[in-house]
């Protein structure tokens, strides 16, 4: 029973991890309709970047690089919008996510060309040794990293549905056209959009690589957050928490349960069928938008 | 004609989609600070490309300004993103009810009120908003996707209220309501212009209704202005009354099938 409970909590850390990189394919998706499945890319490159700045340059102190790396990863996201995605206004969804193929293979290219192909390891941010609540103990880079992805995700689900300039975001979400119409700059919406997105990456870089080995075959978690996003409804920006939580404890459960009986492995696909499930029974997700249709 | 003082000018106006369909003819227009001015016309008479022009939401349907220009007081509008537009106090309300469906009422007038910063104005005008369309009162929380139909035409009307504009432009508010409906959205246009001193420039298929809060019209036929004045010289007008209103020469109503064929097929000179 114990090790059912640790599971479940450790299900839970995973979970918020997966959210975090989630949102930021539900802030690109409701921004533009665009499935950014390079969102795994960009938790490397934020991975690289911190990386690079910590270990490889001569700043006094820590935070100092990762503050830079936040603003090149922001900047990233600005670069993406102009250059890649801006463009396409107006084209099929296809091409949009074609696009975003390709720029997966783009920033893989250019971190092996910047950075090297080789393992880097990651300077150890949250300590070395784990959170220990009564009979548990956690990784405390996903505990506290679970604990920010909390905030970030409330903090932005307030944002878009409660503020002002969140409503805004809701607007183009909804519609651009209408969103025009009611003097919202859509262009302004979308890039935004791609900086949090980047910033996320950039969040869950730091989170998933603590104290481990940066590598760009770690990009593997942009494709395990889509069930997420999927599960939660492409346009819920809450929802990922609790779609995030499902698919952890649902992985660390088959980790413990079924790896024996598998040979391992189950674990690993779990998220994917919980991706297949979801688009054959409920394509809209837990909270997703509904086609609304009158009679 | 019209003493009053002129606050947007289309001189001359071309526009294109996509660099091939020509959709307005060089149209040129007026309107005055203070009143309610009716565009009129057909299907395909370009009054909704018209309005698209005005508020420059036209180039996510890959049209453009080809010739001519939109005047805002000192301001060239064709040059101008729709969101700079707004800023100056002309906002459209877009044909077919566009409500941000997944978003609450309210949400919805807030989501209108996103440039102001004055709180406690918004909330004033949301109090007034809920006064000329009591029923959006007891629909706040509602999903705007499921109100009726006449609902929404008020909610996106209200939407376009609390922005505080200048001049609102209307495409064609009375589609697809019941008379009944639209009459009372009408009656709430004529008031808006009267107690907010909103200007409208209401583009319609429902002549009667424009011209009865109107005080002047423009006849748009396949992307030109073929006729023009106030609405009184309008309603009187033979051609309007035989080819809007469906009333012959004695003005009794008259079947569209026994006008006689050269008659139907006859079109406005440009």
């Amino acid at each position: 029973m114990i090790y059912f409970a640790q599971y479940v909590c450790s299900g839970i850390l995973l979970g918020l991890l997966y959210s975090m990189v989630a949102l930021g394919l539900t802030v690109v998706y409701r921004s533009g309709r665009i499935i950014n499945l390079a969102q795994g890319e960009l938790v490397i490159v934020g991975g690289f970047l911190i990386w690079w700045f910590i270990v490889m340059t001569p700043l006094p102190q820590w935070w100092m690089g990762i503050i830079i790396a936040f603003a090149l990863m922001g900047l990233l996201g600005l670069v993406i919008e102009r250059a890649f995605f801006r463009p396409l206004i107006g084209q099929p969804i296809f091409s949009l996510v074609m696009m975003t193929i390709g720029l997966l293979l783009l920033l893989r290219g250019v971190v092996i060309a910047t950075f090297g192909a080789k393992e880097r390891p990651f300077p150890q941010i949250f300590s070395a040794e784990p959170v220990v609540l009564g009979p548990f103990s956690f990784d405390s880079a996903l505990f506290w990293g679970g604990i920010i992805a909390l905030l970030i995700v409330l903090a932005l689900a307030w944002f878009f549905e409660r503020t002002k300039y969140g409503l805004r975001f809701s607007a183009v979400a909804e519609d651009h056209q209408v969103a025009q119409s009611m003097g919202i700059s859509v262009k302004q919406s979308v890039a935004v959009a791609w900086v949090l997105a980047t910033i996320l990456g950039g969040f869950a870089s730091i989170v998933f690589f603590n104290g481990k080995i940066v590598t760009f075959l770690a990009s593997e978690i942009g494709f395990r957050a889509l069930p997420v996003a999927l599960l939660a409804g492409l346009e819920s920006v809450r929802g990922v928490l609790v779609a995030g939580i499902i698919v952890g404890i649902g992985e660390m459960l088959a980790m413990g349960y079924l790896n024996p009986i598998t040979n391992g492995g189950m674990a690993n696909i779990f998220p994917y069928i919980v991706m297949i499930v979801v688009v054959l029974f409920k394509p809209q997700g837990l909270y997703g938008w509904r086609v609304i249709e009158r009679v | 004609m019209l003493v009053v003082e002129l606050m947007l000018k289309l001189d001359n106006v071309e526009v294109k989609y996509l660099d091939a369909v020509l959709a307005l003819k060089g149209v040129s227009l007026e309107v005055a600070d203070g009143a309610v001015f009716a565009v009129l016309g057909g299907n395909g008479a370009g009054k909704t490309t018209l309005l698209k022009s005005i508020s420059g939401i036209l180039h996510t349907d890959e049209g453009e300004v080809t010739s001519g220009g939109i005047y805002f007081d000192d301001y060239r509008l064709d040059k101008l993103p729709p969101e700079d537009i707004v800023k100056l106090g002309i906002v459209q309300v877009m044909e077919g009810r566009r409500v941000l469906e997944h978003l609450g009422t309210e949400q919805n007038l807030l989501a209108g009120a996103h440039l102001r910063s004055d709180r406690a104005g918004v909330k004033r005008d949301l109090e007034k908003v809920y006064n000329y369309f009591p029923k959006l009162k007891a629909l706040k929380r509602q999903s705007a996707g499921y109100l009726s139909g006449g609902e929404q035409q008020m909610l996106v009307v209200g939407r376009a209220l609390i922005a505080r504009p200048k001049i609102m432009l209307l495409d064609e508010p009375s589609l697809g309501l019941a008379p009944l409906i639209a009459r009372e959205i009408f009656d709430v246009f004529k008031r808006l212009n009267e107690e907010e001193s909103i200007t409208i420039l209401l583009v319609e298929q429902n002549v009667n209704a424009a011209l009865s809060i109107a005080r002047y019209g423009y006849v748009l036929e396949t992307g030109r202005v073929v006729l023009k004045g106030t609405s009184s010289e309008l309603l009187i007008n033979e051609d309007v009354k035989e080819f809007y209103l469906g009333l012959s020469l004695s003005g009794k109503r008259r079947s569209y099938h026994d006008v006689k064929h050269y008659k139907r097929r006859k079109r406005w000179l440009g």
